[in-house]
């Protein structure tokens, strides 16, 4: 239930950020053709909602297994050696979240500091681009789950999606089309 | 040895099956603090700039979502219906039109997996009844499939543009000629095949239901219009056109064709006999009350959820690869490489052997938008010494990462060929072969004839007076 919740809210928040990045370009270019006026923070604003989008979404994207990897070499391994070799992958990205959020906390606490703005709008920098850290605390939670469940013997390997397989829903949809077709001229 | 420790730490990073984003941002990141002086909030701004100032990558989660909203099977369909009718009067003509067919939805879609799975459970099917061999269809389909990267709007272009800095609209400009020029190829030798093994045509269906499938697909069909156009004519550029094609999509898929939302199944007229009066006062009145269902709808929801997923996967790999080309560049890599290819007195053309040989290779394995945002930052610097074209560099690339498409081990499209015909990967590779040497004979038409990328970009330029 609690796990349903904020799933729902992860997929909420991605897709009101991706429609909010399409419908503000979609708006400025209609104002500039229909009207002949521009949004000057519009630019500004979208690659902000894009930024904030893939460093929220990133950590959900490794919980659903939306990220793509080689795994040719994990996928022949044994069960055993595959869980330790992905353990050691694990710690790795975890290694990557600290120093890019260490990285980013020493960016963020010297921009808080001089205390700029945007070019384009009125935010204070360090509150835009504070989504590096928060991104990068996500990504190292949902790595410390998977590295939980690889210890405890839940899963195996990162999650990977798999588009080949994805792409057969479309298959499967076509089918139902076209018999429902035959059906009719039966 | 920056260079080794770099492509050694990626490698043995990939091959544990972690991320590519995460291995490419990784093996960058230690290699930035073994061996130089950046400071580590540098590095982290470099990886947010990445990500918040490059306004030309916004085109792929528009694309992404555009193409979400038109990938469907009740959309498949119509462009096959119209496919049929344009060509199928040919002999070997279903074959034809399935090329046609993938041509048209690999552009509207963008996806080649989902042009195989899409146009492909329907006219292979199609084909094996018409006595076409089943060997012949799988092969045709799975290449035709690959058109998609190829024929713009392309997500692997706008990738290119993105790590080269080049114009992403004249690599659109670029892609449209060659992806024309290998339908036409893949048709032609369909037609001799045709010939020599006497296949059928299908029947002329007549003006008036050629017209009627005209119509229907007219409506996805503009999608490219509208985004070509207004790319060609300079009036947009394509993170515009890409924002633009998402909304027309939403509209076209959710109130014109009804294949999803709320919507769904009603029909535009009910009976032979209801007046047309009455067919718009409804429609029209069913088409507003639809309008505030359709935003919270589930497959509204459903549409976001897929394409925010493949949005969010490749930003964030190319956010991390450019955290890669930094440090590329940074250490002179590309550099020292092309003095060292230089040294060795390559002709142009012996560095474009190279270049396909390395990237067939490539293909085997890895993701095309993941190779090219690799690849480019090296081979970029070597090609602009040797005066070849960056652009005619982008359509070699991006062919090359078509062939990886139907090359084993990854070769997505052998999977989804698999899947739909229910015959196992050997028997798919066998059955793409033959049809795979004409790509291969198409890859070096490209690689050695420029002007057939160039031409159209230069033509466009020539109109407006450059």
């Amino acid at each position: 239930m609690f796990s349903r919740i904020i799933n729902s809210l992860e997929e909420g928040i991605i897709a009101i950020l991706l429609a909010s990045m399409t419908l503000l370009v979609f708006v400025e270019v209609t104002a500039r053709f229909g009207f002949n006026t521009g949004v000057m923070w519009a630019q500004e604003l979208t690659l902000h909602l894009s930024c904030w989008m893939v460093m929220f979404g990133a950590s959900y994207g490794i919980k659903i297994g939306s990220h793509i990897g080689v795994d040719a070499l994990v996928r022949i391994l044994k069960p055993k050696t595959r869980r330790i070799v992905t353990g050691i992958a694990v710690i790795a990205g975890l290694a990557y979240c600290t120093l890019i959020g260490m990285g980013a906390w020493v960016y963020l606490e010297k921009v808080y500091s001089i205390g700029i703005e945007l070019e384009d709008m009125a935010i204070p920098k360090w509150v835009a681009h504070s989504i590096l850290l928060i991104g990068m605390i996500l990504i190292a939670w949902r790595l410390l789950v998977l590295l939980w469940e690889i210890i405890t013997g839940k899963a195996d390997g990162f999650k990977m999606i798999d588009e080949a397989k994805e792409s057969m829903r479309l298959a499967e949809e076509t089918k139902k089309i076209m018999a429902a077709q035959e059906g009719d001229s039966a | 040895m920056t260079t080794i420790t770099l492509f050694v730490l990626l490698f043995l990073f990939l091959l544990t099956g972690m991320p590519i984003a995460i291995g490419l941002g990784l093996s960058s990141v230690t290699t930035i603090l073994f061996f130089s002086n950046d400071s580590i909030a540098s590095i982290a701004l470099k990886l947010l700039e990445a990500l918040s100032e490059h306004y030309t990558l916004l085109a792929i989660p528009f694309f992404i979502l555009s193409s979400a909203f038109l990938s469907t099977g009740g959309v498949a369909k119509r462009i096959i219906d119209f496919a049929i009718n344009c060509v199928g009067w040919i002999r070997g003509g279903l074959a034809m039109a399935s090329v046609l067919a993938c041509m048209i939805f690999a552009a509207v879609s963008g996806s080649s997996p989902a042009t195989v799975a899409a146009i492909g459970s329907i006219v292979i099917a199609g084909m094996i009844k018409s006595g076409y061999p089943e060997k012949m269809a799988a092969g045709v389909i799975c290449n035709s499939g690959t058109l998609g990267i190829l024929i713009p709007p392309s997500i692997p272009m706008l990738v290119y543009a993105a790590a080269t800095e080049e114009s992403a609209a004249r690599l659109f400009m670029a892609g449209f000629l060659p992806g024309c020029v290998m339908g036409l190829m893949l048709m032609l030798v369909i037609y001799v095949v045709a010939r020599v093994i006497k296949l059928p045509a299908q029947p002329w269906v007549g003006f008036k239901a050629f017209i009627r499938t005209t119509a229907t697909a007219s409506w996805g069909l503009m999608l490219i219009v509208i985004v070509l156009g207004s790319i060609y004519g300079g009036i947009a550029s394509p993170t515009e056109a890409a924002a633009v094609s998402a909304v027309y999509a939403f509209l076209i898929a959710i109130f014109v064709y009804r294949d999803m939302g709320p919507l769904k199944g009603v029909p535009w007229r009910t009976s032979k006999d209801e007046s047309i009066a009455s067919i718009v006062m409804r429609n029209l009145g069913q088409t507003i009350m639809a309008v505030p269902r359709s935003i919270n709808h589930p497959d509204t929801r459903r549409v976001f959820r897929d394409a925010s997923k493949v949005a969010i996967m490749l930003l964030f790999i190319i956010a991390n690869a450019m955290l890669f080309a930094h440090v590329l560049t940074t250490e002179r890599i590309p550099h020292q490489i092309a003095e060292l290819i230089m040294g060795w007195g390559l002709p142009p053309w012996g560095f474009l052997i190279v270049v396909n040989i390395l990237l067939l290779i490539a293909g085997n394995f890895m993701e095309p938008s993941a190779i090219i945002l690799i690849m480019a930052p090296i081979l970029f610097p070597i090609a602009l010494k040797l005066g070849i074209d960056p652009i005619h560099l982008g359509i070699i690339m991006v062919v090359n990462m078509e062939i990886g498409m139907i090359t084993p081990p990854v070769g997505l499209n052998l999977y989804v060929t698999a899947g739909i015909t229910g015959h196992d990967i050997l028997w798919v590779v066998k059955a793409a072969f033959p049809w795979l040497s004409i790509l291969l004979v198409f890859l070096v038409i490209i690689t050695y004839v420029p002007q057939i990328s160039l031409f159209l970009p230069e033509f466009i330029d020539h109109l407006k007076g450059y």
